[in-house]
């Protein structure tokens, strides 16, 4: 016996938004994750009075990197002037972020598997599910865009890109359910 | 009685090796940007440890998928959704992404292998040294790392590609992996 698994009757545009979906689902779940991680680690690694220590840069591991030796001591330096930019409150906002944005994209890279199998709760779900991420979107620039120059430069064109990208799946699902409601 | 589509474990399982394998990509990029380690200076201790700790339970995932795909063989797809030919080279493409993250792994840790720090696995269990410390050994499994790393971020576009392409289509192959 097999199961049947193309049923042509299904929504073509459920079936394209559901791949997309999947697709920036998974990347976003892995991009929020090491968003998540690199907080902790800073904050974590950081030494308690706040001044870092030199670079070490052995010459066996310089050339191991490929690295130069100005190269090396820049890597500190980029660390200290990303902590020296970030205002106060900024690492805590951006890790709670990016906490419920590695949730909410595992949840929908589930939502694009139900949106290709279309099943009737699907494009509410994917709504919500994609609103909530545009928000966290809009969160993080509303975060990003008041912490200077520096962490903006970081931070805000791919906040962005992920808010147009989120605001598309958004419109694309709620003219999909409109579309099904016309046709039932 | 044969399934068209994978059973529900080589579901969650891809999706799985999905994430982790996009996760290694991205935050390896980040740490290879963290300065380099001395006593006082320990930001690559944490992201290190958890690369090699997913890229070691990558490679149990791999074995799980492998045999839920042999064990439970869906039927190939219809000759409506996808031609003889285009099905043997999704096959070849599949072999070859596995073939791949068992190279990525496995040179990960032989690289690693050949460095002074030693592995514990999620924090718990103490993998055995195999080998010296010894930079020449480290740097050729780490040059072969990244090459293999290339080669297959580039089969997983390919493979993204193909999935892009069958959604257009709605034809029934991208609802194969995707029976939660």
């Amino acid at each position: 016996m097999v199961d049947g698994l193309n049923k042509s009757r299904l929504p073509h545009w459920a079936s394209i938004l559901g791949v997309v979906a999947i697709v920036l689902g998974v990347f976003l779940t892995a991009l929020h994750g090491a968003e998540w991680m690199k907080h902790s680690v800073i904050a974590t690694h950081m030494p308690e009075s706040g001044v870092m220590p030199a670079a070490d840069c052995p010459e066996e591991e310089l050339e191991e990197e490929g690295l130069t030796l100005g190269q090396c001591e820049f890597l500190v330096d980029y660390v200290a002037g990303f902590v020296e930019s970030a205002p106060e409150g900024f690492s805590d906002s951006m890790k709670t972020l990016a906490l419920i944005g590695t949730l909410l994209a595992f949840v929908s890279v589930i939502i694009g598997g139900a949106l290709v199998n279309y099943t009737a709760w699907s494009a509410n779900a994917a709504i919500a599910v994609f609103a909530g991420l545009a928000l966290i979107d809009v969160l993080q620039f509303s975060v990003v865009v008041g912490a200077g120059p520096l962490i903006r430069n970081f931070y805000l064109w791919s906040v962005l890109l992920w808010l147009i990208l989120h605001a598309m799946l958004l419109v694309g699902a709620i003219a999909g359910r409109q579309f099904e409601a016309a046709k039932a | 009685m044969q399934r068209e589509g994978f059973n529900r474990t080589s579901v969650i399982v891809h999706w799985l090796i999905a994430v982790s394998i996009f996760f290694l990509f991205i935050s390896s990029w980040w740490m290879m940007g963290l300065p380099l380690p001395s006593k006082e200076l320990q930001f690559r201790a944490f992201p290190f440890q958890l690369h090699k700790n997913i890229g070691i339970t990558l490679v149990i995932l791999l074995a799980v998928l492998l045999y839920m795909r042999l064990k439970y063989r869906p039927v190939a797809p219809k000759a409506s959704d996808m031609s003889a030919w285009a099905y043997k080279l999704a096959l070849l493409a599949h072999v070859a992404i596995y073939l791949l993250i068992l190279a990525v792994c496995v040179t990960g840790y032989m690289s690693s292998a050949h460095t002074r720090w030693d592995t514990t696995w999620w924090w718990l269990i103490d993998f055995p040294r195999i080998a010296a410390p010894d930079e020449e050994m480290n740097e050729f499994w780490g040059e072969l790392h990244t090459y293999f790393a290339w080669a297959l971020l580039a089969f997983i576009a390919a493979h993204v590609s193909g999935a892009i392409y069958h959604s257009f289509r709605n034809d029934g192959i991208v609802r194969r992996m995707m029976r939660w």
